[in-house]
């Protein structure tokens, strides 16, 4: 099997990965819960995980590294923290469900949406700007669509809320791993983001980077502050009530370390390379629709969504599968990308890299796609 | 032999504590407080030699994570609080 799927979960994950869960289940017990071996050594391998993630993402303290179970729960905190009842948030047109399910279930609030053809990073910034001025409680933006691989100039969105003193929530489910990030510099309340994709850990893992206050979304035992009935006011135990996933942690250690050695660039410059490639192939096929940046550098990430003329995108996905190639159909739990771009009603087939994918695995991918084109 | 106890509000915040020291090389360790120390219950300590508390208080300044409070164990086998 080609695995192209990699913006669901990677499934390739460096060796080490799996080797550290397996030492983990054998051997580290709970952390903060006990003086023994064996939560000491939970506690240091965590701490380790803190401190790595702290390097990778320019954050001074440790201590502002949350575990999640994946960036849904990081968004969750985060949304519920600074967002309340009748405020004004905005968010860009490619938010996942992650995002607008969360903003939906709070009640009166205004949502307003800054949108802008795919690939095109100034008006989007223009629209952030121009919503900006007329004013909003909070900014929840994607760093990079799920569907499109589109990269947000979260950069510049970063520095136009702080011009205008309004709290930043990036998701950063797609950007995690595979394109640098510095939050100190991004001065967001909160990045977001799964321990399972570009970072290459175990599923049940996520980090959540705190630049300021939140509220707990679970209440319970901390191994810190026990005779208060209130959850404690300091990070990371405030967020991280009951025990901690250490088999995942333990995985997410290996799959850091192993960002942080091939170096956030080299993985950008890779992924971004096999999906030119495939957007080139692409380009020259008739019946094919492909949802690609030309080969401007810097506005696409390792994430291709395509459509065929006369195929249903699942269907597609299914014949593709049955070649050989895992891919992602249908609508990826981000309807509102899906209308902005207005593809809501087929959907796409997606097509997404990791850092263990090859050209060749790619020259075969498009030359499937091409046979299903010439078979009809 | 009398060594001091740096109080910490939690795991990771020892942690830190504990790390820091060891970059400057002062030898730390950390436990769980006596139940004694441990005021809002369930907290981790750092022990460090009383030959290193002067230093290691700089160290700990510097890395803003200055302690709240420091016991030293006697030779009479008791926790005495140290005002600094």
């Amino acid at each position: 099997m080609i695995y192209l799927d990699s913006a669901a979960t990677t499934l390739q994950k460096p060796p080490k990965v799996a080797r550290a869960c397996a030492y983990a289940v054998g051997n580290l017990a709970s952390p903060g819960r006990g003086g023994h071996r064996a939560a000491m050594g939970a506690g240091q391998v965590v701490f380790q995980c803190r401190q790595q993630a702290a390097s990778l993402f320019s954050m001074e303290n440790p201590e502002q590294v949350v575990f999640t179970l994946n960036a849904t729960h990081g968004l969750n905190i985060a949304i519920k923290s600074l967002v309340k009842p009748g405020d004004r948030v905005l968010i860009s047109g490619y938010e996942h469900n992650a995002v607008t399910r969360v903003l939906y279930a709070i009640p009166n609030l205004t949502v307003k949406i800054a949108s802008s053809p795919l690939f095109d990073q100034k008006r989007m910034l223009e629209a952030v700007e121009r919503n900006l001025t007329e004013g909003v409680d909070a900014v929840v933006c994607t760093h990079v669509s799920n569907v499109f691989g589109y990269v947000l100039p979260i950069e510049d969105i970063a520095k136009a809320c702080q011009r205008h003193q309004v709290p930043l929530i990036v998701d950063a489910s797609q950007s995690a791993g595979c394109i640098p990030i510095d939050a100190g510099a991004l001065s967001a309340a909160f990045v977001a983001m799964p321990g399972h994709k570009g970072l290459y850990g175990p599923q049940g893992t996520g980090l959540l980077l705190c630049g300021q206050e939140a509220v707990p979304l679970l209440q319970g035992g901390t191994g810190s502050n026990s005779k208060d009935q209130t959850m404690p006011d300091f990070l990371p135990d405030r967020l991280e009530a009951g025990t901690l996933n250490v088999t995942g942690i333990a995985g997410l250690l290996e799959g850091l370390r192993f960002v942080a050695q091939k170096g956030v660039s080299t993985i950008r410059n890779h992924e971004e390379a096999l999906v030119r490639r495939m957007g080139r192939a692409f380009e020259g096929m008739p019946k094919v629709k492909a949802f690609w940046n030309g080969g401007q550098p810097g506005t696409q990430a390792g994430v291709l969504s395509f459509q065929v003329e006369g195929w249903d995108c699942e269907e597609l996905a299914q014949k593709l599968g049955a070649m050989g190639f895992a891919l992602r159909a249908g609508l990826h739990c981000a309807p509102l990308a899906h209308q902005t771009v207005g593809t809501l009603e087929e959907g796409t087939v997606r097509a997404s890299v990791s850092a263990f994918n090859t050209p060749q695995e790619i020259n075969r991918f498009v030359d499937s796609v091409r046979r299903v084109v010439a078979r009809g | 032999m009398p060594y001091y106890f740096i109080i910490c509000r939690s795991l990771t915040y020892a942690q830190r504590t504990a790390a820091a020291l060891e970059r400057a090389g002062i030898s730390a360790q950390i436990f769980r407080s006596p139940k004694s120390l441990a005021g809002e219950g369930c907290s981790y300590v750092v022990k460090i030699a009383q030959k290193h508390l002067t230093k290691g208080l700089q160290v700990l300044h510097q890395a803003g994570l200055d302690p709240k409070r420091v016991f030293v164990f006697n030779s009479d086998g008791r926790y005495q609080e140290v005002a600094f």
